[in-house]
């Protein structure tokens, strides 16, 4: 029985990986105090414990149209992390 | 490159001189400049710029679209107007300006919103310089239906954003793909929290490029999008990749 649970717990874990973190533009004046590496599996991960530690970047990143790039390629909230990415959160911008 | 001027007069021979000089332009690629249909939808500071600089270049037909009408808070930044022109329509006072630059083209203007009967006119290229997300994506579906080239930019505080479409040669990966079109508008916008003016002029000047480059037949980089920050002098390049479930693009879905 405990080898079985085990072997669930292993199937949900996922993987967490060191990213560098980017924040383009305007981010950059609510990041100072933000650490330049953080350990996450996904960006939108790394957005709920932003949230958490940096409240006004956590609703600047909640806002919509916010871009996340992993590597200088555009992607999902859910696109799973690998060690050493670099993950770049970049503002909506609209005007014309 | 030859140095006859061909089907040019000795004027427009002069005129894009600078142009001929150029073994990549030439007199080939002048005369398709001259033979192109550009509309730009938005007379604001994007639209001045790229509409002066398209003049300048020869393009030989030009449709100017903007419902607005010239208020004195522009003018920090929508180049091709002045104080007198404050309360006229965008529309006649740009192609007043631009057919005094180049009398040769001819030049449409379109005292309207943006929609789905104006795109309906034959252009060969759609330049969005407009400053919101539903207009964007009634271009961006358009082009993508009509397999026409998009060239869009947008700007906000000291942040410039280029991305450009060739529907032409790429049969997925459109604006949608990148932004959704039942995304929200952001709270902020240029009426509430201001735009830096050159920022706009690099970005329409950089859609100018974009558009020569798509009529000369030099762009390659369909969906990719450029950033640029102002105030710390950086770009960042981002590649960005077709979403299977797109309601605009994917194949899955239109099949």
């Amino acid at each position: 029985m405990e080898s079985q649970e085990a072997g669930v717990q292993k199937l949900v874990t996922r993987t967490i990986a060191l990213i560098n973190l980017l924040f383009f533009g305007r981010l950059g004046d609510f990041s100072k105090d933000v650490p330049a590496t953080i350990e996450a599996s996904t960006p939108a991960e790394i957005r709920q414990r932003l949230t958490t530690d940096h409240p006004t970047l956590g609703k600047e990143l909640s806002e919509p149209q916010v871009l996340v790039s992993v590597n200088q390629m555009i992607v999902s909230w859910d696109q799973p992390l690998a060690d050493g990415s670099e993950v770049a959160f970049l503002p909506p911008v609209t005007g014309g | 490159m030859s140095l006859d001027a061909g089907n040019l007069s000795h004027k427009q021979f002069m005129r894009y001189s600078r142009h001929l000089l150029m073994d990549d332009i030439g007199e080939a690629g002048q005369q398709k400049l001259s033979n192109a249909r550009v509309l730009i939808v938005g007379l604001g500071g994007l639209g001045c710029p790229v509409a002066l600089y398209l003049a300048a270049a020869g393009i030989g037909e030009l449709g100017l679209c903007d419902p607005d009408t010239v208020e004195l808070s522009n003018l920090q930044r929508q180049i091709l107007y002045t104080e007198a022109d404050c309360e006229q329509l965008k529309v006649s006072c740009a192609k007043r300006e631009l057919s005094a630059l180049n009398p040769n083209l001819q030049i449409n203007s379109y005292a309207e919103k943006v929609s789905g009967q104006l795109l309906l006119n034959n252009y060969d290229i759609v330049v969005d310089c407009t400053d919101n997300l539903a207009a964007r994506q009634l271009i961006n579906q358009h082009c993508f239906a009509e397999k026409k080239a998009f060239v869009s930019a947008s700007a906000l505080g000291w942040e410039g954003q280029l991305v450009a479409f060739d529907f032409a040669h790429n049969p997925s990966l459109c604006f949608n793909c990148i932004i959704d079109k039942d995304s929200p508008e952001p709270l902020l916008n240029c009426s509430n929290s201001g735009v830096v003016g050159p920022v706009l002029g690099a970005m329409g000047s950089l859609q100018a490029t974009t558009v020569i480059r798509l009529l000369l037949g030099f762009f390659q980089q369909h969906g990719e999008m450029q950033r640029y920050d102002g105030k710390s002098g950086r770009w960042l390049n981002l590649r960005a990749a077709a979403k299977p479930q797109c309601d605009i693009c994917s194949t899955e879905i239109r099949e």
